[in-house]
């Protein structure tokens, strides 16, 4: 019953603060009125991967169709493809697909992107869920697991993105889940559920198919038994386990049908597909003559012109530069984002010999750093923090558990642990009410040339943002602006957050103390 | 012995341990020579790849050094003193016994056969030197793959450069030091000067690791046997160990009369490396900041971020190693010496480093960085070692960056030498070269020092040149050019050229006409009334030794 409370506690407090941050307008936009300005940019589809992903749900809900239209590929620009003479989504479909229901619903009650948000943050407090569960069953302290899950959604870029229109939250979902699976069972039907999962994620996001390789090796793993019996070593393969990949049928089918209808190619990436930046007055795609003329000195001409492949995206070279992006850059930096996070490591030192699993967890969280440091935009193109790495946050708040079970003695370790906290759940808090829109320092010239005024690019914009009274949050700009300033409702929210952990770190450490040495 | 169950639906597989402890043993037993032999193919076939993809003679260093090569073989002043300044010795001496084929000499084979040599050897002393120090098979064949499964190390030990001989003779002074710290032989001592002596005469490095390695082994044996001990071998070290570096002083003061020729002499790096402070381009001069930042990053392009990563923590987990001799720990800090030897060299201005990005949007010189990569092959074997919980996510990691690295042809190497500062595509003035004056008699004139790319390419015999280092061939063309060169090649304005600057101002320069302008360099041929007064053949006389480079 206790075990119930808590959950149920826990799931009502991270609804309660989503519901505050989610963000979104009244309304179920048109096609003419999607392309306006209270819904691109100055609304919750700021950035091309909501728009892309949310301009195929529409398609599909209000046209039935995998084709966007010009109003609805417009909108979509410039993460917009383009194949056969037709307009297609450059993201994979997993995504959409999954999200219609909330785009139903949010119509039925009148406002459908809400909706189609909101899907989001329930996959982002089922993370939550699942890295207390996955946390206490390799044996944290269930209060510092409590700790750990919130940290990951409120102290991370997990928050900022978990009211918004991405894929991260539903990989990291998968991510878990597989993991969740593992460890509670040990059978062949485990395995299925895992190649299921696996195989659906490339649908989500095709770098989860990488992502999820340190998962598929550990499942493998369990359909051979080794013994060893005096000067023998007695190696059992089940074979009924190579039925266990009759699952990855129904996502494989699905995948495959969506590129031959989309691309014409089953086996065609989206991401391999030509990209349009933008389209002229009659529809056509844009010129890059004209392309020129429009960015001006934004414009990247290897963009269009490079070909792609499937590896391509990702180059050893680019390894340095995705560190320094992803650790301690300025505008995208852990070290400055979620420096909390960083204690992380510190648990994986602690627990790494303890557990198999533990092997898996790390060597996730390693693909995942390699991969996006590989990828040649670790920035993530216009982003709060470094999104990419939010699967590596959710297991290293795994591993933040541990630390804090490990030290939940120690107060100076807390404390210090504390200011940490609060230093990134102030952050990331204001990223989430704010928006995501942070240009990369490097494209900063260019963007100075044109607004001829001095652009920021680190959580410094987003502060500006609030300063001028501002909050994309959906409950501020609907009800709340009313009564209080976009900065009183971000401090509101903040103080929650930081109170309710600073309440669970003293409960944490209060009783370690009463328990026996 | 395969069991197939009907009850379990499983297929089980009965092996005898000891089989696997025979299979081990067996290995262990001839790790050298099954490790050398597989080297070995995979150096011929990447020296077949990159000979086939014409990258096997981009780098214009490695057409000169061939040419160094040849001109002692042959030409009209061939002799050992075609070795010349500047470029230690002992990879052209190498070349001798192959060079003079005109196969061996065009192919690249000549210098490349040392520098894959020394990749296998180099593969070998890893395994070996991890093997000493008590690393398990495991993290001794990881060291190997993590120094073999790099595009760099694979480019550059299939081409006539001389990183390879020098990483060679390094590693096996720094082997043998490390041998004689653990078992304390006065062999393993002498062994390692002599490779430290051999490593002075390919590249200056070996100066710096001559140095580094005293001073270290007197910290070592200052610590246990006192001042008395400590002189006593530093003189048997220094003796063999700088033996190289005397000769080499010794030469330089009997050829060229001056001991510092190759230091302070027209075409020693310093000159060249005035002409670029006077340019601006010598930015890591006097910035150590810059020097470490641009030598970090030529060493993790080489090696690739997350191996580099691994080799620091490699290395930290070394070095802090109680298990480990302390002398041992101390003899192995001789493994960085290529890295501070490299910072230091461009902190003071000796060196020239370019990456894209930090100098500018080229590359010069970036394969130094691999200089460090079986330094780094240790350190990420002995870490595997230490760590061996972790090896099989380490072990995966590797994989799979490496994948990638090869999948996009990553290699910092090949770019320089096909976009870079250091490759020159002189196709057009040699291949005029080739087919203009192939089938006529006559000399052309040209600087080796500037041109040395155009000698080689053109496919001429290097009889065919008169350049610095033939003497008083050289004299009398750069005096009387209308009585010797039917054609010369020079950078017309550029008095940086010497044939330029030394014909240009001679009275029979006028009987020439401009053939055309090319890139790198211009062709001016004889004109057609002046032919008879020519001599086109070799004459014997007085050498004079003025060699280039």
């Amino acid at each position: 019953m206790k075990k119930f409370i808590i959950t149920f506690l826990l799931i009502l407090f991270c609804s309660a603060i989503l519901t505050f941050s989610l963000r979104g307008n009244v309304g179920n936009p048109t096609r003419e009125q999607i392309g306006m300005s209270q819904w691109k940019d100055e609304g919750p589809f700021e950035l091309s991967p909501e728009r892309g992903r949310f301009a195929l749900i529409y398609s599909i809900v209000e046209d039935k169709s995998l084709f966007f239209d010009t109003p609805i590929a417009r909108f979509a620009t410039p993460d917009l493809g383009y194949k056969n003479g037709k307009y297609v989504s450059l993201f994979a479909p997993g995504v959409s697909i999954l999200l219609i229901p909330g785009y139903i619903i949010g119509k039925y009650l009148g406002a459908a992107q809400v909706g189609v948000f909101a899907i989001v943050s329930l996959f982002a407090i089922l993370n939550v869920l699942f890295i207390r569960s996955i946390a206490i069953k390799l044996g944290a302290n269930n209060i510092a697991a409590t700790i750990a899950s919130m940290i990951f959604l409120f102290a991370t870029p997990a928050f900022p993105y978990a009211v918004t229109l991405y894929q991260h939250h539903i990989s990291t979902f998968l991510i878990l889940l597989c993991i969740f699976v593992l460890l509670k069972w040990k059978n062949l039907a485990a395995l299925s559920i895992v190649w299921f999962l696996i195989a659906a994620s490339v649908s989500i996001d095709y770098p989860n198919a990488i992502l999820m390789i340190p998962i598929a090796v550990f499942a493998s793993i369990r359909m051979f038994f080794v013994n060893k019996k005096d000067n023998f070593i007695k190696i059992n393969f089940r074979l009924i386990g190579i039925v266990t990949f009759i699952t990855i049928i129904f996502p494989l089918i699905f995948f495959l049908w969506f590129n031959n209808a989309s691309y014409g190619n089953p086996f065609q990436l989206s991401g391999t597909i030509k990209s349009i930046k933008g389209i002229d007055e009659k529809g056509n795609p844009l010129s890059i003559e004209a392309l020129k003329k429009q960015q001006g000195p934004l414009f990247e001409e290897q963009d269009i012109n490079r070909k792609k492949t499937a590896t391509g995206f990702f180059k050893s070279r680019n390894l340095i530069n995705g560190f320094y992006t992803h650790f301690v850059s300025p505008d995208r930096g852990i070290v400055f984002y979620t420096p909390v996070i960083l204690i992380g490591f510190i648990g994986m030192v602690i627990m790494y010999k303890k557990q198999k699993i533990m092997l898996v967890l790390i060597a996730i969280v390693f693909v995942n750093i390699l991969l996006y440091s590989m990828w040649g935009d670790p920035w993530g193109g216009w982003a709060f923090g470094s999104r990419y790495l939010i699967p590596s946050y959710a297991i290293l708040s795994i591993f933040i558990a541990f630390m804090i079970t490990n030290f939940r003695k120690k107060l100076i370790i807390l404390m210090g642990f504390y200011i940490l906290l609060v230093y990134s759940i102030s952050v990331n808090t204001l990223g989430a009410i704010t928006s995501n829109k942070n240009p990369p320092k490097n494209e900063i010239l260019a963007l100075e040339s044109i607004s001829h005024v001095q652009e920021k690019y680190t959580y410094e914009r987003n502060y500006d943002y609030l300063n001028s009274n501002r909050s994309k949050s959906f409950i501020f700009q609907t009800f709340v602006y009313k009564y209080l300033s976009a900065k009183s409702y971000y401090l509101i929210i903040v103080s929650v957050l930081v109170l309710t952990c600073g309440l669970l770190i003293t409960y944490l450490h209060v009783k370690s103390k009463k328990e026996n040495p | 012995m395969i069991k197939f169950n009907l009850k379990t639906l499983s297929i089980e597989l009965n092996i005898n341990s000891k089989i696997f402890e025979k299979i081990l043993a067996l290995f262990n037993k001839h790790a050298l020579i099954i490790i050398s032999t597989i080297l070995s193919f995979v150096s011929i076939y990447f020296f077949y790849y990159y000979l086939n993809n014409r990258l096997g003679l981009a780098y214009n260093d490695a057409r000169s050094h061939l040419d160094i090569g040849r001109r002692v073989v042959e030409g009209l002043k061939p002799g050992l003193a075609q070795l010349g300044s500047v470029w230690l010795p002992l990879p052209h001496l190498l070349m001798v016994p192959t060079i003079w084929n005109d196969f061996m000499w065009h192919s690249g084979l000549s210098g490349a056969l040392e520098s894959m040599i020394a990749f296998v050897i180099t593969g070998v002393l890893i395994y070996s030197f991890l093997q000493k120090i008590g690393v398990g098979m495991f993290g001794r064949i990881l060291g190997v793959l993590v120094f073999v499964l790099n595009l760099n190390v694979l480019y550059l030990q299939s081409i006539a450069m001389t990183e390879f001989l020098l990483i060679a003779t390094m590693t096996a002074g720094v082997y043998e030091l490390v041998i004689w710290s653990k078992d304390n032989k006065i062999l393993s001592l002498i062994k390692s000067s002599f490779w430290i002596m051999l490593s002075s005469l390919v590249r200056y490095d070996g100066w710096f690791l001559f140095a580094f390695a005293a001073f270290l082994i007197s910290l070592i044996i200052f610590k246990k046997h006192g001042y008395k001990t400590t002189e006593g071998m530093i003189i048997l070290f220094c003796t063999l160990g700088g033996f190289g570096i005397f000769l080499w002083l010794f030469w330089n003061q009997l050829i060229f009369k001056d001991a510092l020729y190759f230091a302070f002499g027209p075409f020693s790096a310093r000159a060249q490396q005035i002409q670029m402070e006077q340019a601006g381009v010598l930015m890591t001069k006097g910035n150590i900041l810059l020097s470490l930042k641009v030598y970090l990053y030529a060493l993790i392009y080489n090696s690739n971020a997350f191996i580099a990563l691994l080799g620091l923590f490699g290395a930290i987990v070394l070095w802090f190693d109680k298990n480990l001799k302390l002398e041992i720990r101390i003899a192995s800090i001789a493994l960085i010496a290529p890295l501070l030897f490299n910072i230091l060299a461009l902190y003071i201005g000796h060196s020239v480093l370019f990456i894209q990005g930090i100098s500018g949007n080229t590359w010069f010189n970036v394969r130094y960085g691999i200089m460090m990569m079986p330094s780094i092959a240790i350190f990420v074997g002995f870490l595997v070692h230490k760590l061996k919980q972790l090896r099989w996510v380490i072990v995966g990691l590797f994989v799979f960056v490496t994948f990638f690295s090869f999948a996009n042809k990553d290699a910092v190497t090949i770019d320089d030498a096909q976009v870079g500062s250091s490759q020159k595509n002189v196709t057009e003035v040699s291949s005029w070269l080739n087919k203009n004056t192939k089938d006529k008699k006559g000399f052309i004139l040209i600087s080796a020092a500037s041109h040395d790319a155009i000698i080689f390419s053109s496919g001429l015999p290097m009889k065919r040149f008169i350049h610095e280092g033939t003497g008083l061939y050289w004299e009398s063309a750069t005096t009387s050019p209308d009585r010797w060169a039917r054609w010369i090649v020079m950078r017309t304005y550029d008095n940086n050229d010497i044939t330029y600057k030394a014909v240009s101002k001679t009275p029979g320069f006028k009987y020439y006409k401009l053939v055309d302008h090319y890139p790198f360099a211009d062709i001016y041929e004889l004109k057609e009334e002046f032919i008879g007064n020519l001599n086109t053949e070799p004459v014997s006389g007085k050498v004079k030794f003025y060699s280039p480079i």
